[in-house]
């Protein structure tokens, strides 16, 4: 079947980028990467891709397909052009681009090494550690991530604060974070919960859903803040939020926005955080802070929040 | 121009551990790879890495296991050194992150693996390399190693037989530079990519050989290119023994489970080399479908094949477009292992002075005429650690000499002439014949009337690329360019390897000769060395060092 | 066809900040014959901060609305996306691993509740499109929105993780715009439709977040949208009520009124202003209304 795609190239010496139509025979079982290096080894080989594994492991090849991320050289064809008919191909947004679909991943390697990303063991002289199969579960899911770049290029958060540390570098921290062997876990969690860091995702969800290879960054995410929480390192607007809420359901069983607004907007006041145009708005549109109604059976909740508590205890 | 003590070029494994070893004696050290580390070959290596850790395991039966996979080609003396250091090492990648899958005690879990009298194969998941990689560059990054990330090197620099570094292509800007060093450690894989089908990343095109070749190393036993008997059509992709483990059948296109012909007790579950030449012969006899054989799953049923093959569905359904739940899926044999290499002793000593090499380029030999699954990742790190070592060690000893004031105007003159030459032909369609030429002579089956033909062939394809031009005349990132020059290494490493497999008038491990069927112990119990010599080739050959084992028929 | 009936939850925002969602829910839903059943005892469902805290904590308070819904014999309708997202993951993890249920049963064995793992989450725009059926839907049009260019919001958590959501397409949706064509608008298409409204960070990063909020408003804005909808209250509140900090944000006049889904729904049968309880807004929909 003749299918045409649509190429997004751009040449760092020409000013546009511009969008190049390619017509490809394509044959069952094609991947996007097979029409990719079709087109540079017949029709046009001044065409520039990274590709390497062409098997979904390298992480070489992710690429803007049809709107959203995939790895070209896991992503088949045929099922895709039959529903739109014709195949775009990008390269990763939130990426600088360098020539056609190639972008520079230096920003991406610098955020995994603003999480110093290796492990610094507790006991440095321990010769086998016993792992227990549910510690090694606790990592494996974002141990799978192989650097593809797929997930930062739909970070909401990253695409307004390119500062922000992202999802592929937050599950490379969960990875040494969740290690039993790890010895400087308080450590990384400041770091991780200050300024640019796990707290400012706004929880998307872009980047689990967009993952090839299911390493869920924003469960490492959420996993990292718990962890946090759990380590004490609560002097953050972040945390201190998070706090309420615990602290509200626990109380009347649901979000108590005037009790916990005050206490998480308390908290940035006293850092000067708050701008004044906030104060007025969140002043004019909150209920007046009456007795808040509680839900009905606040006892079952009471009772859950000591089973957890107890459990958690016993570890 | 920059200077380092050692430059190691490639980042898989065995690069990385090279150059985290030196490192550690606080070296200056750097990395140059064509890809960023993480991308390199060795993060597609599935099953795992043997080590004999039990008490009730030993490094003497892994020795023996290794000695007769490799049907008695493979040198004792080297294999000693893997088996005895292996469990050693297994151990420093756990303490350097890594966390190999655990057993119900917590204790490092080891899977049974083709060959092997005992299950020693520790694996991560069924992502070990992945897993190996993502730790190394993570020590890459601790040891604050330099990496030159997206830069090819496109010589290795010697004079008087000793190296004096490297000049390199940066992919980004299009320039070359000199990197001046006083040992260099050559990492840059196999060349599963002188052939169409393989399992072999795209950038597993033998650079490092042709380059050592070039600069005086002798290659050997480069004959030697293990076939996996179970790739996906067209992308060579692996589908692990695992499918065939669990019960899978291998049919041909009247639906008969042919290996009950070939294997009557093993099946399908007979060795690589076995199954493959047998699939090969029901292709060349007309019972293929397409160009193939069929691996069948259905009797399996969904339950069965989600629960303990995911993978092999998954990689059917996003790379062949065939859900084995519901039909077979065509597979046939593909180039695995490269066994040949830079010929090296057990520290990855070159006769080159100051040139080392580790892992799937080197060749000690640890695998002779067939590798044992499982080894191959060994061999990357406990020879990538040895010879880092040994290049730090060099490095110490030795002072910084010149780099040659040439050198760079004579490369830079080379690419220029490709780039500016205003018409001829591309790269990839001289490839293209070079792999047809190949793997159509020097495939799972060979013949010396096929092999000169395949000479020939290549010799005319070498020819040819004398006139090799590039369209995309660009500095920044131009893949052309870099495809061209992998072209050049890929016929250089192909002549070699049709000449070394013309020559070796017997059939062993995976070199199977038609015209000469037997294993011939009397003759070609030795080593084929290739040297560069006056434009030609120089060979020659080494005896086999043998200290503990008798050669026996190899039966499993 | 059956009678469509649902444990009711309305989530803790429209409860209080946006009640106007919750109240024009009821309305809509009462005319157009859903019954909703309410759920004193529910808690919160955590909005993903438990998760933050303790999934183990997370798990069992959802658990436990579950359990509530299940005694009713009933599924759970939600009007928020954040609650569906939430509930939906909850639902999900426990449904596919039978220990991680035990463990969490475990945990409301004191409270005397168990789930049994059988009760499905939904939020309103689906029972619309599927389970009440747009033809259904179109039947109960009195006045056809037919001089609206509205621009589907979807957001984040109807369409995320598609994992635990499985009902519409987060690369393609198709609901939102299929409830808006029934009622007679256009539906404007737009970049920013899937992405995030910016809440989660509010008071966390509000710079990151109202950037956010901006962008999403002027990319619709700039496809010719003269409002907007979205099924969530929590993205309402961003939209509507920060609509005045995004503006300053970016620089930019931006003026898109937003609805809530129930809100459109209700206008299309007739209902009026005060009704839809559109004083509550910030940005006033008067201008783009007048004639309704
Ligand atoms: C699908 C598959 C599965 C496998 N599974 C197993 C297994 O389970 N167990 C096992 O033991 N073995 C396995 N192997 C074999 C094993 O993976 C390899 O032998 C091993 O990884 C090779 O590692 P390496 O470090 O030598 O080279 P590679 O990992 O190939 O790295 C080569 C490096 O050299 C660089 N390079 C190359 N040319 C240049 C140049 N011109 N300039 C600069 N840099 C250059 C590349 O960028 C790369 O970084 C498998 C192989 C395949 C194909
Ligand atoms: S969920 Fe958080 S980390 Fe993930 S893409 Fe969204 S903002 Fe980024
Ligand atoms: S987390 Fe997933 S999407 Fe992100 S870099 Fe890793 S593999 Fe790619
Ligand atoms: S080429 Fe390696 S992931 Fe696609």
């Amino acid at each position: 079947m003749k299918t045409k795609f649509k190429i997004r190239r751009s040449d760092p010496l020409k000013a546009e980028p511009y969008w190049q139509a390619y017509s490809v025979e394509v044959k069952e079982g094609m991947t996007v990467l097979d029409a990719l290096l079709k087109i540079s080894e017949g029709d046009d080989p001044t065409l520039s891709f990274r590709r390497s594994c062409r098997s979904a492991i390298c992480g070489s090849c992710a690429l803007t397909i049809n709107g959203f991320p995939k790895l070209a050289c896991s992503t088949q064809i045929l099922p895709i052009a039959k529903e739109t008919r014709e195949v775009t191909v990008e390269p990763l947004s939130n990426h600088q681009v360098i020539k056609d679909l190639v972008v520079d991943f230096t920003p991406f390697w610098n955020k995994m090494e603003k999480v110093t990303p290796f492990l610094l063991p507790a006991d440095e002289t321990r010769k086998e550690w016993v792992i227990k199969k549910e510690d090694e579960k606790a990592i494996d899911r974002a141990q799978k991530c192989i650097m593809c770049g797929s997930c930062n290029a739909v970070c909401n958060s990253l695409d307004v604060d390119p500062n922000f540390i992202g999802p592929a570098a937050s599950a490379k921290a969960w990875r040494f974070v969740g290690d039993v062997r790890e010895g400087h876990r308080k450590k990384r969690l400041e770091r991780l919960s200050g300024e640019h860091g796990v707290w400012d995702c706004v929880r998307c969800v872009h980047c689990t859903e967009y993952c090839p290879k299911d390493a869920a960054p924003l469960e490492a995410i959420e996993r990292l803040r718990a962890k946090a929480i759990e380590e004490g390192v609560v002097e953050n607007p972040g945390a201190k939020h998070v706090l309420s809420l615990v602290d509200s359901i626990k109380r009347v069983g649901r979000l108590d926005e005037a009790a916990m607004t005050f206490k998480t907007l308390g908290f940035l006041r006293s850092l000067g955080m708050i701008p004044f145009g906030l104060k007025m708005e969140i002043h004019g549109k909150l209920p007046h802070p009456i007795i808040f109604l509680a839900i009905e059976g606040m006892k079952e909740v009471k009772k859950i929040y000591s089973a957890v508590e107890k459990r958690r205890k016993k570890g | 121009m920059v200077i380092h003590d050692v430059i190691v070029i490639g980042a898989g494994l065995a690069g990385m551990r090279a150059a985290v070893e030196a490192a550690r004696e606080g070296l200056n050290v750097a990395v140059v790879s064509k890809v960023h580390p993480v991308r390199s070959h060795s993060v597609a290596a599935q099953g795992g890495i043997n080590a004999a850790l039990k008490e009730t395991d030993s490094w003497e039966d892994h020795m023996f296991d290794t000695v007769k996979g490799s049907d008695y080609l493979a040198d004792e003396d080297a294999v000693e050194v893997l088996c005895r250091e292996a469990p050693a090492d297994i151990m420093e990648l756990e303490r350097m992150g890594a966390v190999f899958s655990r057993d119900d005690a917590g204790k490092i879990a080891q899977r049974p693996f083709g060959g092997a009298g005992y299950p020693r194969t520790c694996y991560l998941a069924d992502r070990t390399g992945h897993g190996l990689i993502h730790v190394m560059y993570e020590q890459l990054a601790k040891k604050n190693v330099y990496l030159y990330d997206e830069w090819h090197v496109v010589e290795i620099v010697v004079e008087d037989k000793s190296v004096r570094g490297v000049i390199a292509l940066e992919l980004l800007t299009g320039k070359l530079h000199r990197l001046h060093s006083k040992a260099v450690v050559i990492a840059t894989g196999g060349y599963g990519r002188l052939f169409n089908t393989t399992t072999n990343a795209l950038s597993s095109t033998g650079d490092g050989m042709a380059l050592a070749l070039r600069a005086g190393a002798p290659l050997m036993d480069m004959e030697f290119v293990q076939f996996h008997p179970t790739t996906l059509k067209r992308t060579g992709i692996l589908m692990t023994e695992g499918a065939r483990g669990e019960g899978g059948y291998l049919i041909n296109k009247d639906g008969e489970r042919f290996m009950k012909r070939y294997a009557p007790k093993t099946l399908e579950l007979a060795s690589r080399d076995v199954i493959s030449r047998a699939e090969q012969r029901e292709i060349e006899e007309g019972r293929g479908v397409d160009g193939c054989v069929l691996l069948d799953l259905r009797h399996l049923g969904e339950e069965k094949i989600n629960e303990r093959l995911p993978q092999i569905r998954e990689l059917s359904i996003n790379f062949a477009g065939k859900d084995p739940v519901r039909e077979p899926v065509p597979v046939k044999p593909g180039a695995h292992y490269s066994m040949g290499g830079i010929w090296t002793d057990v520290d990855g000593k070159t006769p080159v002075s100051g040139l080392f090499a580790a892992g799937e380029c080197a060749c000690l030999s640890v695998h002779g005429a067939n590798r044992l699954g499982g080894n191959s990742l060994l061999e990357t790190i406990v020879f990538g650690r040895r010879a880092g070592s040994a290049a730090a060690g060099f490095s110490f000893e030795n002072k910084l000499r010149v780099f040659p004031e040439d050198a760079l105007k004579d490369t830079a003159r080379g690419i220029a002439l490709i780039l500016n030459r205003a018409e001829g032909e591309s790269a990839s369609g001289i490839l293209k014949e070079a792999r047809d030429a190949v793997e159509g002579h020097c495939w799972v089956f060979r013949t010396e009337a096929g092999l000169k033909q395949g000479l020939l062939e290549i010799r005319k394809l070498k020819e040819r690329y004398e006139g090799v031009c590039v369209t995309d005349r660009g500095d920044g990132f131009n893949t052309e360019l870099v495809t061209a020059l992998e072209a050049g290494y890929i016929l250089e490493l192909s002549e070699v390897m049709l000449l070394s497999a013309l020559n070796r008038t017997e059939s062993r491990g995976s070199h199977f000769r038609t015209d000469f069927p037997e294993r011939n112990d009397r003759e070609w119990l030795k080593h084929t060395l290739i040297y560069k010599k006056d434009g030609g080739y120089d060979i020659r050959y080494r005896d086999v060092v043998m200290t503990k084992f008798k050669p026996e028929e190899r039966k499993y | 066809m059956a009678d469509l009936r649902y444990a009711y939850y309305p989530g803790c925002a429209s409860q209080e900040i946006t009640k106007e969602a919750n109240e024009v829910t009821r309305k809509v839903a009462e005319r157009l014959g859903i019954e909703l059943h309410d759920m004193p005892g529910a808690n919160c469902c955590g909005a993903g901060l438990i998760t933050d805290y303790n999934y183990e904590l997370s798990l069992a308070l959802n658990a436990r609305i579950f359990a509530q819904a299940e005694g009713m014999g009933m599924d759970i309708m939600t009007i928020c996306s954040t609650c569906l997202m939430v509930m939906s993951t909850a639902n999900r993890d426990l449904k596919k691993d039978p220990e991680l249920l035990r463990r969490i049963n475990a945990l409301l064995s004191d409270a005397g509740l168990t789930y049994r793992g059988t009760v499905k989450v939904k939020q309103l725009l689906w029972v619309l499109a599927q389970d009440y059926g747009l033809e259904r839907l179109k039947k109960a049009v009195t006045r056809p929105l037919d001089r609206l260019n509205i621009a589907p919001f979807y957001g984040c958590h109807s369409l995320r993780p598609s994992s635990a959501l499985g009902f519409d397409d987060p690369q393609r949706p198709w609901s939102l715009e299929a409830v808006i064509k029934t009622l007679g608008a256009q539906a404007v298409e737009y970049t920013g439709k899937t992405k995030c409204c910016g809440f989660q960070a509010d008071l966390v990063a509000l710079d990151t977040a109202v950037g956010m909020t901006g962008m999403r408003l002027l990319s619709a804005k700039e496809s010719s949208a003269t409002c907007m909808v979205t099924p969530c209250p929590f993205c309402h509140i961003n939209l509507d009520n920060y609509q005045g900090m995004a503006e300053k944000k970016i620089s930019k006049k931006i003026d898109v009124p937003v609805f809530h889904l129930s809100q459109i729904v209700g206008l299309a049968m007739g209902m009026t202003p005060v009704e839809l309880g559109l004083s509550r807004h910030l940005v006033s929909a008067e201008k783009i209304l007048t004639g309704y």
